[in-house]
């Protein structure tokens, strides 16, 4: 890697670390409707068939919002509630629930 | 809106309500022994599906038993399609189901 890379990966990193910022926050802030199911931060299911979200993979959580969304999967309240949802909703919503802590690795 | 709010929250405690009498008491040190198949890919950290769709398979330590068997029921069914789930479910009697989840639901450690 030369110097003028190096700068040009700074530049761009300088860039989109705030963009994640906002990602967080739109996600944060719509996924205050999902907390009425699922809890705060997604770590707290009212009801045991609910799943919890909290810290489940970024990609996971995206690639279940769009089966939801395209009608591949089906649920009667998650289906309406992803119906609406754009690309980008659906992955700041996505970004927000994997970055807290909750769920964990087990084998 | 508080109405609607209510409803909302209402809908999913009576599906609870409905399906909490389907599932079988769960034993989570009988579920250990009904992993291993689950740990070839949920084992593995960051492990990925592979063709046609791409994306890591989810974590399961900490989750909610009744999602688990919801999810494995489904998928047994075949209302939940995933061809890799749907074999493995496909060979799971209800008791396994409520033992696998309970192992996982039951959170850290191994």
């Amino acid at each position: 890697m030369n110097k003028q890379s190096v700068i040009v990966a700074l530049l761009m990193s300088a860039i989109a670390a705030p963009v994640f910022a906002d990602d967080y926050a739109a996600g944060k802030e719509k996924a205050a409707t999902c907390a009425a199911c699922h809890g705060p931060e997604g770590n707290k299911p009212i009801t045991p068939d609910v799943p919890r979200l909290a810290g489940q993979y970024y990609e996971y959580l995206v690639h279940s919002l769009k089966a939801y969304r395209s009608g591949v999967r089906e649920n009667a309240m998650m289906t309406p509630m992803a119906k609406p949802l754009t690309d980008k909703e659906i992955k700041d919503v996505a970004w927000y629930f994997s970055k807290q802590t909750g769920l964990i690795h087990k084998y | 809106m508080k109405l609607f709010r209510l409803t909302i929250t209402c809908i999913p405690l009576a599906f609870a309500a409905l399906s909490a009498a389907a599932w079988a008491d769960g034993d989570a040190a009988a579920g250990r022994q009904k992993t291993w198949t689950c740990e070839g890919c949920h084992g593995i950290a960051d492990y990925r599906t592979a063709y046609p769709e791409v994306y890591p398979v989810p974590k399961l330590g900490g989750q909610s038993a009744g999602y688990i068997i919801k999810a494995l029921q489904d998928y047994k069914s075949g209302s939940r399609k995933n061809t890799t789930m749907g074999a493995i479910a496909a060979k799971l009697s209800e008791q396994d189901m409520a033992d696998i989840a309970a192992y996982y639901a039951a959170g850290a450690g191994n």
